[in-house]
C-alpha cells in the first residue's frame, strides 16, 4: 500500500518512530519503515543486542546509524528479544534494499499481543501520521 | 614561479622527496581495509606529483582518493624521507575546496557548523543532569562525539569525576571545530569565541577534555591561543587521572588502543598505560601499539564521508584484540569507542570502554 509516496504495507503495525511490526503468531517481527529508511539514507550500523533481553514498551533498547543520523530503537511492545537479523551486522544496507523483507531487524516474543492495538494500523491513522511527519522532517 | 596550487608551493619539495618505498602503504589504515594503492600515502603522493607536473588537475575525480585519509599520521611516522603526508593532505583539501571540489559530507559539516553548535546538527543537547557554566576549578569539555554519540560513556566519566570529588563544571560548549581544518576549511571563529568566553567565565584554571582532538585544537590552534595566554591549562582526561589511586582492580585481561589524536598527534602513550596497569594487572599490548598503533578509521572526516570503509578499518583493529584474547579493550577517545563499538561483531565477546568509564564501572561494582 502506498501512502503519500511511501510503501507502507497494510498488514503491518507501526510505532511512532517509524518501525513496523508484523504479527507472525508467537513472535512479532520488527523493522524500519520505508519513510525512515529513505530519510536516514544508507544505514551503516545496527545494534544487535543479545537474545533474551527483556523489552519494555516505549523504552530504548538499541541504536542504529546512517552516515548522517543516529537513531534510537524503542520497544513497540513489552516482551523478550528472541532473535536478531545477524545479516545486518555486516550488511546493514539490507534495510535500505528491502526494509520489509531481508532488512528485518528483530523478533520479539510479546507478553501480550493485545498491545499491538496500541500501534498504528488503519489507513486513516497512517495517513494522518505520515502527513505530519512529512511536514516535520522532509525538506523540499 | 608560483605554483598553481598551494600544496605545491608549501610542500612540493616533500612530494618530490617521496621515494615511493611503500613503507607508508604497509601501515595505512585506508589501504589496509580497501587494498587500493591509490588510497595509501604513496599513492596520494604519486597523484600529487602528477598534479605538480601538470599531467592531471585537482578535480572531483580525485575526491575519492584525497579525501579518504584518516590523518592518522602513521605514514609520517614510518616515512624514511620525512614526508609530512597529513599536512600535505590538509593543504591539498584546502586547495580542492577553493576550486569547488570537495566531498559533499565535508562541505555539509562546514555548513552545519555555520548554523549549529555541533557536527551532528543536533538541537537537543544531553544535559548530563549537571549544572553548567558555574564557577569551578576545572571545566570538563566533552566534545561532539561524547555529547551526541557516546553519551553513556560520558555520563560514566562524569560520575567518576564526581566520585573523585573533582571541582568541575560543564559549559554550554559548542564544537571546537578543529576537525574543519582536516576537511579543507578553517576553524569557525564564532564557535571558538563562544568556547573561550564560556571557559573564561567559569574562572577555571584548567580545561579537562574527554576528546583528544579537542585537546589538540585548544592547545595548538591560534584561534584558542587566548586560553594559553590567560594561563589556562588544557589537559586530556588521561593526563588528569594519571597518578590517582582508584582503589579498584579487575582480574580481566585488558588491552589498550592508542587513539591517533592522543598518541601520534600528541605523544601521549604512557599516561593511559600507567592508569590501565594500575587497575588491570593482567594487561596485554595489542600487536600494533604506541606509535605503531593501527587507526580505528574514524578520523579525518572519514567516518562521516565513508562510514562503511571506516567501520572496515575498525574491524581490522578489533582483529588484533581477538589475537591477544583480551576481555576488555580500553581507550580514551569517544570517536574510537564509537567506531570500534559499531564495528564489533556479536561473536567478539570483549567489551570496549573509555578508561574513565571502565574505572567508574569498577568503582560502581557493575563491571
Amino acid at each position: 500500500m502506498e501512502i503519500r509516496g511511501y510503501n507502507m504495507p497494510e498488514d503491518l503495525y507501526y510505532e511512532q518512530n517509524h518501525f513496523w511490526v508484523r504479527d507472525e503468531g508467537d513472535v512479532l517481527v520488527m523493522g524500519m519503515d520505508d519513510f525512515a529508511q529513505i530519510l536516514a539514507g544508507e544505514i551503516v550500523y545496527v545494534q544487535l543486542p543479545e537474545e533474551g533481553k527483556i523489552l519494555k514498551a516505549g523504552k530504548r533498547f538499541a541504536k542504529m546509524e546512517s552516515g548522517k543520523w543516529l537513531g534510537k530503537v524503542y520497544a513497540p511492545v513489552n516482551g523478550e528479544l528472541v532473535a536478531v537479523n545477524e545479516e545486518l551486522e555486516t550488511n546493514p544496507g539490507l534495510i535500505n534494499d528491502d526494509c520489509y523483507g531481508k532488512g528485518w531487524m528483530y523478533k520479539i516474543k510479546p507478553e501480550d499481543k493485545g498491545e499491538l492495538d496500541n500501534l498504528m494500523h488503519t489507513h486513516e491513522e497512517l495517513d494522518t501520521w505520515l502527513a505530519e511527519d512529512i511536514e516535520k522532517y522532509v525538506k523540499e | 614561479m608560483e605554483a598553481k596550487y598551494n600544496f605545491a608551493d608549501r610542500f612540493g619539495d616533500q612530494v618530490l622527496r617521496c621515494s615511493k618505498c611503500g613503507l607508508c602503504q604497509a601501515v595505512c589504515p585506508v589501504f589496509g581495509a580497501m587494498l587500493r594503492p591509490s588510497y595509501s600515502a604513496r599513492g596520494k603522493m604519486l597523484i600529487l606529483k602528477e598534479v605538480m607536473d601538470g599531467t592531471i588537475e585537482l578535480s572531483d575525480e580525485l575526491i575519492e582518493t584525497l579525501f579518504q585519509c584518516t590523518i592518522c599520521k602513521s605514514c609520517f611516522e614510518n616515512c624514511p624521507s620525512g614526508v609530512d603526508v597529513p599536512e600535505i593532505i590538509r593543504q591539498t583539501r584546502r586547495d580542492m575546496v577553493q576550486i569547488g571540489s570537495c566531498h559533499p559530507a565535508f562541505e555539509g559539516m562546514n555548513e552545519v557548523l555555520k548554523n549549529h553548535t555541533n557536527i551532528y546538527a543536533e538541537d537537543e543537547p544531553e544535559d548530563f543532569e549537571r549544572e553548567r557554566n558555574k564557577k569551578a576549578k576545572y571545566v570538563y569539555f566533552i566534545g561532539c562525539v561524547g555529547s551526541y554519540r557516546e553519551d553513556e560513556a560520558t555520563m560514566s566519566t562524569l560520575d567518576l569525576l564526581d566520585r573523585l570529588k573533582v571541582d568541575y563544571t560543564l559549559i554550554d560548549e559548542v564544537c571546537c571545530s578543529g576537525v574543519l581544518e582536516d576537511l579543507g576549511y578553517q576553524i569557525n571563529e564564532r564557535l571558538a569565541r563562544k568556547n573561550i568566553d564560556l571557559i573564561l567565565a567559569t574562572g577555571a584554571k584548567a580545561v579537562i577534555t574527554g576528546c583528544p582532538y579537542c585537546s589538540r585544537t585548544f592547545n595548538s590552534k591560534p584561534q584558542y591561543a587566548e586560553l594559553n595566554d590567560k594561563g589556562i591549562k588544557i589537559i586530556h582526561v588521561t593526563q588528569f587521572l594519571k597518578g590517582m589511586d582508584f582503589g579498584v582492580k579487575t582480574d580481566k585481561l585488558v588491552t589498550y588502543h592508542d587513539p591517533c589524536d592522543l598518541g601520534r598527534h600528541c605523544g601521549i602513550y604512557e599516561e593511559p598505560r600507567e592508569i590501565v596497569r594500575k587497575i588491570a594487572p593482567r594487561f596485554v599490548e595489542l600487536r600494533h601499539n604506541r606509535v605503531d598503533a593501527l587507526c580505528c578509521g574514524a578520523g579525518g572526516g572519514v567516518r562521516g564521508a565513508y562510514p562503511k570503509n571506516s567501520i572496515a578499518m575498525a574491524r581490522r583493529r578489533l582483529q588484533e584484540v581477538e589475537e591477544v584474547g583480551a576481555d576488555v579493550v580500553l581507550t580514551e577517545c569517544n570517536s574510537c569507542v564509537h567506531n570500534l563499538s559499531n564495528a564489533k561483531l556479536r561473536k567478539q565477546k570483549f567489551r570496549i570502554y573509555n578508561i574513565s568509564q571502565f574505572i567508574n564501572e569498577l568503582m560502581e561494582g557493575t563491571e
